[in-house]
């Protein structure tokens, strides 16, 4: 017994000895997140309580209604409402349209034979991802407004109406998601292309023997093989149901759309930050990451239900 | 472990007694001038300008530090902060207990919100003691402007209002080359300006020639109640009493005044006749399209601040529209709308500006109030808003101050160094004659006769603000942006509506600006009011 255990310990130390700089390598990230994500989050109390800034949130009194005032403001708040709306609305579609480009772009890619053809598309389309939205809807601007747009000064020219893609609120989500699309569908297929090229090409081989056609091939070979990739990501985006970008959505609106384009976000901008109201916008941001939270594990047992692996 | 830190937190504990006893010693005042040196910071506004000194170290921050070292013995170190995201910054500073001695800011909810949880110090008490000690402060101020914000309940002060000195906000501009050219009068009523921007419309290719298609005549923007205030406000009825001008005052575009509707009708017309520019509605804040299109002379007529197309020197909107069409072109400012009394009348604020105040982590007040009594001071306000004559400034032969443009160390970082002056807004040279002949010299390259005028009719038959104290208004706190983008977004919209949906559209609008808050604000300005006057 005695002997066994000071075995154990040795050979914990003689680990220890030999890895220790790893170790310490991993002490900074480690001290980031328990710094900068875990200590905030005794903040989390402030959405029950009177918020003061000047103190220390557990110094704070409770909230009126056994400390649930915030959440009751903010579902009594039609604002809220409609940014509830909008934001599952705005990330649906997101889901529903922006989720498939990126398999579909990366399939079309990888069937590319010419590999100096597909190396220089494949830069371009990365790059939007690379611009600010900011600077996007800038672009947005000067190509879609109503009237001095250049698309519309286009359409105009060859004697079509223009067309009010900003406008209007029912073209303004059709920009929104084009947009989303446009600037991130490029960047995603990174991940799926690594994924396909961990594909067995004997499987290609044997199919291909077998007398299956392109189509048949990426059908019964490329998807299968992407299926894991794409449960983890379609998992993790369902984590983010509820969440809102704030620079898209805010850099896009106009004073004409506001009835679709005011997100979560927004609202918390405009409320929580803007009007100080700091716990009105903790308790929303709690209630996003709760109801986030249901989704990724609601997402998670049903793959694992179907027999793929999850996230964990 | 326990044992070191008892150990440890006795020492903190008789080390904070000990540095308090320290601060808690009497101020030694002798002739406004301390026996010991005190220490304090300042906040300014830092604008990043390219070719600007560094706000917190310059010619005129020596100025000012020389100056207080000598009449108080107060040694004064500037903390930048910068301008166009000051209450961030400031909110930043505050929470983290490192504000400023001496903090202003044009946001009196910051105040009100930190003042709340006792995080600045109530002034009203040092005031009633040093009043003495502070005549400039006094005389430039006044008790109006010094207890602007004083609660009638509790007395308490959180913060003493700088004065607006040129108390000007906007004027409607048309283009005089434009009128000339289609013998026009300068428009009088609504119906001749109506008459005047149809006339534009029509007469485009004499106007634009080749251009004639990219014809607006008139611009506006989403921000619809300050960019065509004029307008919309000559509906409001001259008989307006005070006691609305408050309750229906939380709105600062005075949405809220009565038949103010009508006034948004006319847009909504204009709008659907091809009057107005299309486009406004897309393009956000601080967007320089529109800014673009005036300078490159295709917009007839525009409400904007009283000196909109004079400024920026060789880039300002005359100063292009000249360059392009020559030195008969520009835009003056007219006054084409008279309300239902005949007059032309002109809401304007109250004559209040930035906002000063201490932290509660002051522990110099009075040092403070010293700097705000120096800063006030005509000699010494003086010097920092014009410089040293033959070099920043030059006296011409009617005795106006005309401002010269200097590179180096002497530049100053905002027109007349504004941000140091922090309980002044507006040129004062100490005679009111001087004062007007200055303002007048201060644009480069733009002929006298057209900021003259727009000085003129900015603030001809206004009516300013008055300070109703009645204390904080509950339904108030944080509503601000919220109902300001509420109030923005209903007002575009019903200006682009079809014209039978007008109603409609701002009907609804107006009832959810209401239900929103709106209504409660109302309410509550309503009672208060009535409490106290």
């Amino acid at each position: 017994m005695q002997d066994s255990r000071q075995l154990r310990r040795n050979a914990n130390m003689n680990y220890l000895r030999r890895y220790w700089t790893l170790y310490l390598l991993l002490a900074l990230p480690v001290a980031f997140i328990i710094i900068f994500r875990y200590f905030p989050m005794a903040y989390i109390l402030s959405a029950f309580k009177v918020n003061n800034i000047l103190k220390a949130p557990w110094e704070l009194p409770w909230a009126k209604n056994h400390g649930f005032e915030w959440f009751i403001k903010a579902f009594q708040n039609r604002d809220f409402l409609f940014a509830l709306r909008n934001t599952v609305t705005l990330n649906l579609l997101d889901l529903l349209l922006g989720f498939p480009a990126p398999i579909l772009l990366a399939l079309l890619l990888n069937e590319l034979t010419f590999k100096r053809f597909k190396r220089v598309t494949q830069t371009i389309v990365y790059l939007p991802h690379f611009l600010s939205w900011i600077i996007i809807s800038g672009l947005a601007l000067r190509l879609l407004a109503f009237n001095d747009g250049l698309v519309n000064i286009v359409l105009q020219r060859i004697g079509l109406d223009p067309i009010p893609f900003l406008n209007s609120p029912g073209h303004w989500v059709g920009s929104y998601v084009f947009l989303g699309i446009w600037k991130e569908a490029g960047w995603n297929t990174i991940i799926y292309l690594a994924a396909i090229t961990s594909i067995n090409p004997e499987l290609y081989e044997a199919a291909a023997v077998d007398g299956a056609n392109r189509l048949r091939r990426i059908w019964h070979v490329t998807l299968p093989g992407l299926r894991p990739t794409i449960i983890v990501l379609l998992i993790m985006s369902l984590g983010r149901i509820l969440g809102s970008e704030f620079d898209r959505p805010f850099a896009l609106s106009n004073r004409l759309v506001t009835s679709v384009s005011n997100v979560i976000s927004i609202f918390v901008y405009e409320y929580g930050i803007k009007g100080m109201q700091f716990s009105l916008s903790n308790a929303v941001g709690l209630f996003q990451s709760v109801i986030g939270l249901f989704f990724l594990i609601g997402a998670n047992s049903l793959a694992k239900r179907y027999g793929e692996r999850g996230i964990w | 472990m326990k044992r070191t830190l008892t150990v440890l937190l006795l020492l903190a504990m008789l080390l904070s007694t000990g540095l308090s006893a320290v601060f808690a010693e009497d101020a030694e005042i002798v002739d406004g001038k301390f026996t010991t040196t005190r220490k304090i910071t300042v906040e300014i506004y830092d604008r990043a300008n390219e070719g600007g000194t560094k706000p917190e170290d310059n010619f005129y921050t020596d100025f000012i530090k020389e100056g207080m070292l000598r009449d108080h013995n107060v040694e004064v170190t500037f903390v930048p902060v910068p301008r166009w995201t000051e209450v961030d910054v400031l909110n930043n500073l505050l929470a983290a207990g490192d504000a400023p001695d001496i903090c202003v800011t044009y946001s009196y909810p910051t105040i009100q919100t930190y003042a709340e949880m006792g995080g600045v110090t109530d002034l009203a008490p040092l005031l009633e003691q040093y009043k003495d000690q502070l005549p400039n402060l006094w005389e430039l101020l006044g008790d109006d402007n010094i207890y602007w914000n004083r609660d009638p309940e509790k007395g308490t002060l959180w913060a003493i209002e700088a004065l607006l000195f040129v108390n000007k906000r906007i004027n409607t501009f048309v283009r005089e080359d434009w009128l000339k050219k289609l013998n026009l009068e300068e428009p009088r009523t609504l119906e001749e300006f109506e008459a005047m921007l149809i006339s534009f419309r029509n007469n485009a290719e004499l106007l634009l020639g080749a251009d004639a298609e990219k014809m607006i005549p008139y611009a506006t923007s989403f921000d619809v109640g300050w960019r065509n205030d004029h307008l919309i406000t000559s509906f409001v009825p001259e008989d307006l009493s005070d006691r609305d001008t408050y309750v229906r005052g939380f709105d600062d575009r005075h949405m809220l005044y009565p038949n103010y509707k009508e006034g948004v009708r006319v847009l909504n017309k204009w709008y659907n006749d091809g009057l107005i520019w299309k486009d406004f509605p897309v393009y956000p804040a601080g967007d320089s399209t529109e800014d673009n299109l005036l300078k490159a002379g295709y917009v007839g007529a525009f409400i904007h601040n009283w000196d909109y197309p004079y400024r920026n020197g060789e880039d300002s909107i005359h100063a292009n529209i000249q360059r392009a069409y020559g030195p008969e072109a520009g835009f003056i400012a007219v006054e084409p709308f008279p309300n239902d009394a005949g007059i032309y009348r002109k809401f304007l604020a109250a004559p209040i500006d930035r906002k000063v105040f201490f932290p509660a982590t002051n522990t110099e007040p009075v040092a403070s109030l010293f700097y705000l009594d120096f800063i006030s001071k005509l000699e010494n306000r003086r010097f920092l808003q014009i410089g040293e004559e033959g070099v920043t400034h030059e006296v011409l032969e009617n005795g106006a101050i005309k401002t010269l443009a200097v590179q180096g160390e002497k530049i100053m970082n905002s027109l007349n160094n504004i941000d140091y002056t922090i309980t002044i807004n507006g040129l004062d040279t100490g005679n009111p004659d001087v004062n007007v002949l200055s303002v007048a010299q201060g644009y480069d390259k733009v002929d006298a006769r057209y900021i003259e005028k727009a000085y003129e009719l900015s603030s001809k038959d206004a009516r300013y603000g008055k300070n109703f104290s009645v204390g904080l208004i509950e339904a108030e706190v944080g509503m601000n942006t919220s109902l300001n983008n509420k109030r923005d977004t209903f007002l575009t919209q019903s200006i682009v509506a079809p014209v039978d949906q007008f109603d409609a559209v701002y009907d609804s609008g107006m009832d959810d600006y209401l239900s929103s808050g709106g209504q409660a604000i109302i309410d509550e300005r309503e009672a208060a009011y009535d409490k106290y006057y």
